[in-house]
């Protein structure tokens, strides 16, 4: 296969921009149907109908440039990049309660999504730098203060579900480019224990009469600064340590650097968990609750997921017609037309359409990795790894989410989900990814 | 050029990943869209469609003179439909502003209403409301969106308790009835059901279909558009062999009995048809329909389900002798002529058995041994022809054997005699034959099965299966259902034997202890009987047949008063008025025919003859007030009156019964008149088919004409 392609001498991969095109056209169907009773339908049609020549031209510009391009300008993609992410801070809108927005006179553009881009352009290069150094925990942690400002970027926004989707690729492409698992292991570990602090906190918020258990007072005290902060700091460390002391009394060979690092992972991750909830506006508060609970739909848990898994299952084999899905169409899915879209192409298209879009998606990613391997330097390779592994998060979270796999998570599904930023980004990624392929050659 | 140092196992694990989550997510793609697929698709349909169901007219029970004995009559349902404003604060303001109209608790409106908003369901808020509630409900409509009142057709008994075990009464199912009916479709968990009787029987065919409006609403349960409205088919109804006027005989004559517990059943000697069935204590159904689900059980505890008469046991006393009397004549052991003296008592070696009359009726024949049930005469005449012959005779004529009518739980009374003794590994001894042979010792009857002997010695011969079923009409007309006259088995006695008995029978009533059920015009032939029981006073039985003079006996009863002490006394007047009012038509003229008093229940009496009635009974679909909270949607797909406009529609057939009452119902007793029956009451005979026409509630279009028309009394003559 490889072999095969390497041969072939054409200057595009044209599985990529088909398959990409017959996603985007039965997305398109679906995001009709599904917003063809909603009030402001109009607006979401012409928006989807702009988006789609932008994103033709974003996708021509890409392919024709030199994807080298970006690594010989990385620090001014770095740069704009965060400038879009700082500049929708001050002069963006808010939309549901986060401020990731840029209105422009016909439509909105979420800069998220294409510094999203910049990021994974920044990654490469560091990443194709370090070179085999990557193999030290430094090389990890530089890759990760890289991608730091990002993250706090779209906390303060807060976008929650971009850094869902953007950590793992970052993660990915670290993996990828050859960085120590277990260094991967440790940012995940603190990155989990920073996340799961705020995440509690929001929790217990939430269920106030769980606060009344003292053990859980405690842990909700924890929240601010205090004395319960330094009884929790030495708990971790004695623990820690008795925990290294039992080890050595059962001859086990397990260093104690593991232990002070697991220590240290807790005690920072604690740390900066307790700095982001601090740091939080009482709408990203609020937004995070959203966020971890779309359950607080007052018909209970669950409903929005039961409704979409009813909706793809009534769809049965052949589905139920385009425009003629009663679930989507009534407003029983909720958010049917962005994340949701799955639930609508199962119900109105069937297995057929759900298994269809699924083979169009793993067909992208299998091109995206040939792509990879074909690359003519490493920088191409990584920015095709981080193109892939950004896609295959977003397929993962979306099916997932939908068949049960998956917490419930505001993820669209980049091709099938209404969203012109996200349009344009995913077909800018595309063109790049052509790129690498047309420059697969080293023309010496 | 920076040396190309890939890792592609890298890569390669990540694209590993995504194929395997892929496969995982085809599998389970295929197991909700491809094999669970219907239920999935059963759970969509559900989240889209809500109906509000109607239930049908429920099928008529109707006697055989066309009175209505359960029919259905319009009740209003108030139901609420969350609209736009879906706020827990809203269902409060309304609960408060229904609680008075409605005279419920505020607290439970409240939480009712609450549910429906949470879930954003149509709810059922009230039912039954009374006639003032729904002014004062349609009034608030035009403030408070979301309610609405529907009208709905509701099981009422106009003659309230009478002929309780037959017709049974209805409640709210059980599971059990859940998982008999549900399945079969058009139940909801509030469909009531009948418990017991024909309600219980005929259920099915009585329940007719239910209409309902299927809506399509969308996620926040507003109207999108009605699928379909969907017209009730009211059930059949069924016509029974039961005449009004001799069940009413029946029922007074039990109420105003020394004890008031007892049974009458009352026989077409012809074709066993049942034309009265009456036993006390009974019930009122209408009590039943307004409970709700909580006070349903508590309710139904108290009922008296016991049925009297054919759940009853009784020793006959001296209505047996009738058969005694068979069976002697049959052995020949005795002449009629012969003559046995009575000092009082009856000397049986062992111990003297006493007659009733303890002065001693002196020199018997045959007639005046059974004119005064003289116990003397029966030891004798038990004596020779022996045991064995009477029991014979006793299990021809029905003793020991359910009569089969279709009740439940009959009893089967107790043959006794030699030959179940023998059966038993027991003796027989002399006593057991004198106490056989005057109907006491081990001997068990049922009124019913008493009632069944007497038809049997009136038809001379024929013991009928009872039925009481005439026939069941769809509302199209169709007959679905009709029961012919059943033959269970025969008497096979000489004639010379029939007309002994029924010479000594006539001479019971004429001079004997029969005397209170003599009727002026008519031959009528009895006998009385006086069941000792250890439990109190003793049971008073009458069975008597009458008929014109050289006709065929047109009616046979058996009446049990419980205690009653003295058969001709307690049992025997009601007889005379039960046989009365069942020959009401042949008698003659100035015989002052309703003896019986009619009670408050004639007024329904002259609904099924005219067609005032009919919107009464009609739900016209039209007519449905039915407006769902101003939605954009909603207001171009019905085409509904305007919140004020139902108000006066439903308000017509309420007046139906009120006022035009005075018109059919009054000639009853009108001397000018001197047809004993009104003329509406008696045309179901003449002419079925036009009352049937009449009184069928199921034309919209006849409603909806009528209600345009408006004045009801041009009908009325």
């Amino acid at each position: 296969m490889l072999s095969k392609v390497s041969l072939k001498k054409g200057r595009m991969d044209w599985v990529i921009p088909a398959s990409a095109a017959a996603l985007l056209f039965i997305g398109t169907l679906a995001v009709f149907s599904s917003v063809g009773v909603l009030p402001n339908y109009e607006r979401i049609i012409r928006t989807h109908l702009i988006a789609m020549p932008i994103a033709l031209i974003f996708f021509s510009v890409a392919w024709s440039l030199n994807y080298q391009v970006y690594q010989d300008q990385w620090k001014f993609v770095y740069g704009l990049s965060l400038a879009v992410l700082a500049g929708v801070l001050l002069f963006g809108v808010a939309d549901k309660g986060a401020k990731s927005w840029y209105r422009l006179p016909f439509f909105s553009v979420q800069p998220s999504e294409l510094a999203r881009i910049g990021l994974i352009v920044a990654l490469a290069n560091y990443l194709d730098r370090r070179g085999g150094r990557i193999r030290e925990f430094g090389g990890s942690l530089g890759a990760m203060l890289i991608a730091l400002p990002f993250f706090l970027l779209l906390m303060k926004q807060p976008d929650f579900s971009a850094i869902l989707t953007t950590f793992p690729v970052v993660l990915a492409m670290i993996f990828c480019a050859g960085g120590g698992v277990s260094h991967i292991a440790i940012i995940l570990g603190y990155a989990a224990v920073s996340a799961l602090f705020p995440i509690l906190w929001t929790l217990l918020s939430l269920n106030p009469e769980l606060v009344r258990n003292p053990l859980l007072d405690f842990f909700h005290g924890l929240s601010s600064f205090g004395w319960d902060t330094l009884i929790f700091v030495a708990g971790v460390a004695v623990l820690a340590w008795a925990a290294w002391f039992l080890s050595v009394k059962l001859y086990s060979n397990i260093s104690g650097v593991f232990f002070t690092g697991a220590a240290l992972v807790i005690i920072l991750g604690f740390f900066s968990g307790m700095m982001v909830k601090n740091q939080m506006k009482e709408y990203q508060q609020k937004r995070l609750e959203v966020f971890l609970s779309p359950e607080s739909d007052p018909r209970g848990a669950g409903y929005n997921v039961i409704q979409a898994r009813i909706a793809m299952g009534s769809g049965g084999v052949l589905g139920k017609g385009v425009f003629s899905g009663t679930q989507s169409r009534l407003g029983f899915v909720p958010e049917r037309h962005t994340d949701f879209i799955l639930a609508v192409i199962g119900e109105e298209m069937g297995f057929i359409g759900t298994g269809f879009v699924m083979t169009l998606y793993l067909m992208l990613l299998y091109r995206l990795r040939c792509v990879a391997q074909l690359a003519r330097d490493r920088f191409g390779y990584l920015l095709c790894c981080g193109i892939f592994s950004l896609y295959l998060v977003y397929f993962l979270i979306n099916f997932g989410m939908l068949l049960g796999f998956a917490p419930v998570a505001g993820v669209p599904l980049p091709l099938l989900s209404y969203g012109g930023s996200n349009m344009v980004a995913t077909f800018f990624a595309l063109g790049v990814a052509e790129s690498v392929y047309s420059r697969r050659y080293a023309f010496v | 050029m920076r040396a190309v140092t890939p890792v592609p196992e890298r890569l390669e694990i990540l694209w590993t990943l995504a194929w395997a989550a892929g496969l995982l997510f085809l599998l389970r793609l295929t197991g909700i869209q491809v094999l669970q697929s219907s239920h999935y698709r059963e759970l969509a349909e559900k989240n889209r469609t809500q109906v509000i169901a109607q239930s049908a007219p429920r099928g008529r029970i109707i006697s055989s003179d066309g009175e209505l004995i359960a029919a259905s009559k319009p009740s209003f349902t108030l139901v609420y439909f969350p609209g736009a404003e879906v706020q827990a604060s809203y269902a409060d303001r309304l609960a408060e502003a229904l609680a008075g109209p409605l005279g419920t608790k505020q607290e439970d409106l409240r939480s009712s209403l609450r549910r429906a908003v949470t879930r954003e369901t149509p709810a059922r808020i009230a039912e039954n409301l009374s006639v003032s509630a729904m002014f004062a409900i349609s009034g608030l409509k035009n403030i408070y969106s979301g309610i609405d009142v529907i009208t709905e057709a509701r099981r009422h008994y106009p003659f309230g308790a009478y002929l309780s075990h037959l017709v049974g009464y209805m409640g709210k199912m059980d599971s059990r009835e859940w998982a008999r009916y549900g399945a079969s479709g058009g139940y909801g968990f509030d469909s009531r059901v009948g418990k017991t009787g024909l309600e219980r029987m005929y259920e099915k065919e009585l329940r007719g279909k239910p209409g309902g409006i299927f809506m399509e609403v969308d996620s926040r349960g507003r109207l999108s558009r009605i699928l379909e409205s969907r017209k009730w088919v009211p059930g059949a109804d069924i016509r029974l062999t039961v005449d009004s006027k001799v069940q009413t005989a029946a029922e007074e004559g039990l109420r105003s009995s020394p004890s008031g517990r007892g049974a009458v059943v009352a026989l077409d000697p012809r074709n066993g048809a049942v034309l009265a069935f009456a036993s006390s204590p009974g019930y009122d159904p209408n009590a039943f329909v307004s409970y709700s689900d909580e006070e349903f059980p508590r309710q139904a505890e108290k009922i008296p389900e016991f049925n009297v008469a054919v759940q009853g046991t009784y020793p006959p006393g001296s209505i047996f002798k009738i058969i005694s009397a068979a069976a002697l004549l049959e052995s020949g052991k005795m002449t009629p002529s012969e003559k046995v003296f009575c000092p009082g008592y009856y000397d049986a070696g062992s111990r003297v058995f006493k007659c009733w009359e303890r002065k001693g009726h002196g020199r018997m024949d045959f007639l005046d041994g059974l004119a005064h049930s003289c116990d003397v005469y029966y030891y004798t005449a038990g004596l020779r022809a022996g045991p064995l012959a009477i029991e014979r005779k006793a299990r021809e004529f029905g003793i020991g054997r359910p009569t089969g009518i279709r009740l439940p739980d009959e009893k089967a009374g107790n043959l006794f005699g030699p030959t179940r003794r023998a059966t038993r590994k027991s003796y027989w001894f002399v006593g057991d034959t004198l106490n056989l042979s005057i109907g006491q010792g081990e001997t068990l009857v049922t009124p019913a099965q008493m009632a069944v002997m007497m038809a049997a010695v009136a038809s001379r011969g024929s013991l009928w299966k009872p039925h009481y079923l005439d026939r069941m009409v769809s509302h199209d007309g169709r007959v679905l259902l009709s029961r012919s006259p059943e033959l269970r088995g025969e008497v096979r006695l000489a004639g010379s034997t029939w007309d002994l008995i029924w010479e000594a029978l006539r001479k019971t009533v004429e001079e004997g202890t029969g005397r209170p059920a003599r009727i002026n015009g008519a031959e009528v032939y009895g006998k009385t009987g006086t069941a000792q029981t250890p439990h109190g006073k003793d049971h008073a039985w009458f069975v008597a047949f009458a008929r014109m003079p050289g006709a065929e006996p047109e009616v046979a009863v058996a009446v049990l008063v419980e205690h009653g002490e003295h058969g001709s006394s307690a049992a025997g007047p009601i007889a005379r008025k039960v046989m009365e009012a069942a020959m009401r038509e042949t008698l003659p003229r100035k015989a002052p025919a309703p003896a019986v008093p009619v009670p408050a229940p004639a007024i329904p009496f002259s609904a099924p003859a005219t067609p005032l009635s009919a919107p009464a009974l009609t739900v016209p679909a039209p007519a449905i007030p039915f407006s769902v909270p101003a939605t954009p949607l909603s207001a171009p797909a019905l085409t509904v009156p305007s919140p004020a406009a139902p108000v006066p529609a439903p308000a017509i057939p309420f007046s139906v019964p009120a006022a035009p009452l005075s018109a059919p119902a009054l000639p009853v007793p009108s001397p000018a008149a001197p047809v004993p029956a009104p003329a509406g009451a008696a045309a179901p005979q003449d002419a079925p088919a036009e009352v049937r026409a009449a009184a069928q509630p199921a034309g919209p279009e006849e409603a909806a004409a009528y209600e345009a028309g408006g004045e009801p009394a041009g009908e009325a003559e």
